[in-house]
């Protein structure tokens, strides 16, 4: 092959790209679509403005990290729910079995990314924080 | 032996046997639901279905189906599966699928057979019920759309609890267990039925929602309330006890457990527990480190000689109460011992006396192999409920006569032809001299009883002991203290049982003589189902007696309370012992510990004696400690700790061990050691060690040497106008620790006292009036129950409760005498 064809395919290429759209992500101006199955930052859904949850402890325990804390509490109307529900996150290896687990639909994961923070104690996500937001 | 085929496997078992005991025999499992080994077979559920070739191939249930020779059964074929899916699946018809919300789940045979039978979809509907959930006690929690009718509970709750609180009510599809009248629960709350429910239709409420089955870490550990020794398995989770589970192939007992066992583990969580030593500085107890103390403590105890001296409450391991003993040794004191030593005078000085041995020359295991049970003083069944269960089904299961001779009636007394000789309170040793009197007379003494020494003496002591002379004094009849003794003496073999405590006071030491002369006067000693047991209160009174942690040279428990009081004893060392509440004669008590010049305690928690203590030691319960129990049978049983050490507790092992090296003596490293050194040296131990006591425990021996001991009798001469106070123990609690228990204290929460429909007619007395009772010494107030049980003229009252202060009002008399007003 001529030795310059090579040099000339790159600078066509590199032309090529001077007036395409790029494919970088201007983030954080920009923001990504994550894609619907994600595992991002677990949710608790909400039924008639409560957690749904039931605290079976189904999901503390297939959970492989053990990362997830619930504590459950009984309400004036003798029904369990989870007075305490947290998920240590800096733990947590976002494999999803707690959602499967559930059999109630109570937990989720949402497309929330971005997690970094400044404590390890702010990795500690309680139930108020967890609680879906409408 | 019968042979059969099962699952065309040769195979053999016991005739008798039902086709469900032969197959578990044999390694093959038939799932059940009703069926519970410690029951009589019932029949309700038909899990258990099995073929049988000869029945034509019928399908018949195990669990009620007896073996007969050449039986050939398969107990999984196609049909077999398909008929117990249908049970399943007619089961889950009305069950409601409520599992994540459910106690029970993880732990529950309806959701296990389900997953194993695979029944994933129901090809029936019907509603499911809506029964009403009982919430209405803080224990046990009623949700009967749950329950699959097995009838365990109410079976359990009548065969072997003996309560009948439960049972079925309506009939076909509408059955369902319930109360009486359809009320709410109420009964001695023993937890029994909740223990073998097979779903989550009965709930124990303190548990409730806590965890989940599979998240507990089981410890086997030993009761650490009365001295049956009852095996218990705790729950644990997060260093917290929280719950007691209960496993059927536990113990003598089978796993059963009383009220205090089941419900009263609660203490060693409590948030009330000391979690660190505190120091009497400027009037009131601050918190100091250990090494201050320790090094206050230790100061005190050197040299001390005998103006220092100890009590332990027999809870304490067998090695901390050596190791206890070796602490005031160093000291240079003989002045120790265990829960006012008078309550356990019976064995020390009584049985040793009669018997040679400190201990019962029988055990727990007779009581269902006997003929003829003699229960005296109180109702067994109230201080040692687990021996109650035991004497409940030798009675109804074995027909075991029952007789009890004692100044109430109790729930033994209700056992079917149970014989109660209800004798005036305190003329108990005076009742048993007529019934040996009976026995010579009418010449029914074994021909071995002439030649033990003393008989001549006991012959001679007792000839005013007719019956007649004994009828009036304790207001029995002549003829049935004639009749009680022919029985006793007619039957092949007799047990004697009583118990004994804190708070039976009076004549412990002649009562166990008296007892001891009817057995040796009968030959009814030595072989099985014979014999006397003497069961005393808590956990580890035996080996607190075994161990010699009694006074033998020094001070006894009273002397040491004189002591205080007259400045002779300077300091004062009380490991987990309560005596402001369980000692009679409050005032004096609280007199001499007040007056002495240093009180070292010991204990879990600020009881009202260690408010009045100079320094607080912050000690461990039963579950955090290694040692050796030794119940009220002698059976020697090990426990590990269950969880780690609350706050900066420590053992009373570590303490003493502590305190012994400060003071320069050589302080063993482990419980293991001292054990050792308890199996080299203790009559009966020999040859034990951790290893050989294994998950059951073993048994100390006890080598009877005979002799006929005449006992004291006191007569107890009625006072004009006044009733006769008697004290002991309520079911649900033991010693004082009880009341750091919530489960007892939601059943008992406070002290009573009891009288009879007649006495309250008679004083316009109503339920729940607030009474004062008063007595030479003092007075309390104390909230009226009328129960039938009691006979005119006399009043019970529980010790157990420092509020209720019953030990202001009784100073240690068998029967004290109080007037009561409105
Ligand atoms: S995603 Fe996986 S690791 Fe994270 S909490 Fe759920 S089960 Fe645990
Ligand atoms: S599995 Fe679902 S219902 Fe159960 S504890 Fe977890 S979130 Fe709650
Ligand atoms: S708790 Fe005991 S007494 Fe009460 S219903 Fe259950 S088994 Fe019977
Ligand atoms: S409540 Fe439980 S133990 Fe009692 S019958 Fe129903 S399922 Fe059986
Ligand atoms: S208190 Fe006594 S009878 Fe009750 S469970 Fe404990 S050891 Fe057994
Ligand atoms: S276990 Fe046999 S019928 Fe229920």
């Amino acid at each position: 092959m001529n030795p310059i064809t090579p040099i000339i395919n790159g600078l066509r290429i590199t032309l090529e790209h001077l007036f395409k759209k790029p494919v970088t992500l201007q983030y954080p101006a920009e923001r990504p679509k994550v894609a619907q199955r994600f595992r991002g930052l677990h949710a608790l859904n909400v039924s008639h403005d409560k957690a749904k949850c039931v605290a079976c402890y189904l999901c503390p325990t297939v959970c492989p990290a053990k990362c997830i804390t619930v504590e459950a509490g009984e309400d004036a109307n003798h029904d369990k729910y989870a007075a305490r529900y947290e998920i240590d996150l800096l733990r947590c290896i976002f494999c999803g079995y707690c959602v499967e687990a559930c059999p109630v639909d109570a937990v989720k994961m949402t497309g929330e990314f971005e997690l970094a923070n400044y404590h390890r104690s702010d990795f500690v996500y309680d139930k108020e924080r967890l609680l879906e937001k409408k | 032996m019968v042979n059969l085929t099962i699952d065309d496997k040769q195979v053999t078992a016991p005739k008798n046997s039902t086709i469900y005991d032969a197959a578990r025999i044999n390694g093959i499992k038939i799932p059940i639901l009703c069926h519970d080994k410690k029951l009589k077979p019932f029949g309700a559920c038909r899990m258990c279905l099995v073929e049988v070739e000869q029945m034509r191939g019928r399908q018949v249930p195990a669990c009620t189906t007896p073996i007969t020779e050449g039986m050939i059964i398969r107990t999984s074929t196609p049909d077999i599966i398909k008929a117990r899916k249908m049970v399943l699946e007619l089961l889950l018809l009305n069950h409601p699928i409520d599992c994540p919300v459910c106690d029970k789940g993880g732990d529950c045979d309806l959701q296990n057979l389900t997953y194993e039978y695979k029944v994933n979809a129901n090809r029936f509907s019907d509603e499911k019920f809506h029964h009403a959930i009982d919430y209405s006690n803080p224990l046990i929690e009623r949700d009967m759309n749950r329950c699959v009718l097995c009838g365990k509970c109410a079976r359990i709750c009548d065969e072997i609890v003996s309560f009948g609180a439960l049972t079925f009510i309506s009939r076909g599809i509408e059955t369902k267990i319930g109360c009486e009248f359809e009320g709410s629960l109420n009964c001695e709350f023993c937890g029994s039925c909740v223990s073998v429910c097979p779903v989550g239709s009965l709930l124990a409420r303190p548990f409730k929602f806590k965890a989940r089955f599979w998240a507990l870490t089981n410890q086997k550990s030993v009761c650490g309330y009365c001295g049956t020794g009852c095996n218990l398995t705790l729950g644990v989770k997060d260093n917290k006890v929280l719950t007691t589970v209960y496993d059927e192939n536990q113990g003598f007992h089978n796993g059963q457990l009383c009220c205090r066992g089941r419900f009263g583990y609660q203490f060693i969580n409590s948030d009330k527990r000391l979690t660190t030593p505190l120091v009497r500085k400027n009037g009131t107890l601050t918190e100091a480190s250990w090494d201050e103390a320790l090094e206050l403590v230790a100061a005190r105890l050197k040299g001390a000689g005998s103006s220092a001296a100890a009590l332990a409450t027999p809870r304490l391991t067998n090695e901390e109460l050596v190791l206890f003993k070796r602490l005031m040794e160093t000291a240079g004191s003989a002045n120790y011992d265990h829960s006012a030593g008078y309550a356990h005078a019976a064995l020390t000085e009584g049985f040793a006396k009669s018997f040679g041995a400190a201990a019962s020359p029988a055990t727990i295991l007779d009581i269902q192999k006997s003929d003829l049970l003699l229960v005296i003083k109180t109702d067994s069944y109230e201080t040692h409920p687990v021996i109650g269960f035991e004497i409940n089904m030798a009675v109804k299961n074995k027909g075991v006569k029952l007789n009890i001779l004692s100044d109430k009636r109790g729930k033994l007394s209700k056992l079917p032809d149970a014989q109660t000789l209800v004798h005036t309170p305190g003329s108990e040793v005076a009742v048993i001299n007529a019934l040996a009197k009976t026995i010579l007379d009418d010449k029914l003494a074994a021909g071995t009883a002439a030649a033990i020494p003393g008989y001549a003496d006991l012959e001679k002591a007792l000839a005013g002991f007719t019956p007649e002379a004994v009828a009036g004094q304790s207001g029995l009849s002549s003829d049935a203290i004639k009749r009680l003794a022919r029985d006793y003496a007619a039957a092949e073999k007799a047990l004697i049982l009583f118990p004994i405590g804190n708070a039976y006071p009076g004549h412990n030491a002649d009562l166990a003589s008296a007892v001891a002369n009817l057995a040796l006067l009968t030959g009814k000693l030595g072989t099985e189902g014979s014999g006397v047991l003497c069961m005393a209160e808590k956990n580890n009174s035996q080996g607190a007696v075994d161990m010699g942690f009694y006074a033998t040279r020094g001070l006894n428990a009273g002397q040491i309370m004189d002591g205080c009081a007259s400045g002779a004893v300077k300091t004062l060392f009380v490991a987990g012992e309560n005596p402001v509440v369980s000692y009679p004669n409050r005032a004096a008590i609280s007199a001499a510990l007040d007056k002495v010049e240093f009180l070292v305690v010991s204990d879990l928690f600020m009881t009202e004696t260690a408010a009045m203590a100079d320094v607080v030691l912050p000690a461990c319960s039963f579950a955090e400690k290694e040692g050796t129990f030794t119940s009220v049978d002698r059976r020697v049983q090990h426990i590990k700790p269950a969880i780690g050490k609350i706050g900066q507790s420590r053992t009373d092992f570590e303490i003493f061990g502590q305190l012994i090296a400060k003071l320069g003596g050589q302080a063993p490293a482990t419980p293991a050691t001292v054990f050792g050194e308890i199996a080299a040296s203790t009559p009966g131990y020999a040859g034990m060690s951790y290893a050989s006591l294994g998950e059951t425990g073993a048994f100390a021996q006890v080598a009877v040497t005979a002799a006929f001991v005449v006992p004291r009798t006191v007569a107890v001469e009625p006072a004009a106008g006044k009733l006769a106070l008697v004290t002991g123990s309520a079911l649900y609690h033991n010693g004082t620790q009880s009341q750091f228990g919530e489960g007892p204290m939601y059943v008992c929460p406070e002290g009573y006292v009891e009288l009879s429909r007649t006495d309250a007619a008679r004083l316009k007395i109503q339920e729940n009036d607030l009474l004062n009772v008063a007595s030479a010494i003092g007075s309390t107030k104390l909230k009226a129950r009328i129960t039938p049980r009691m006979p005119e003229g006399v009043l019970f009252s529980p010790y157990h409760f420092g509020a209720a202060g019953v030990n202001q009002v009784w100073g240690g008399a068998p029967v004290t005498w109080v007037t009561v007003t409105k």
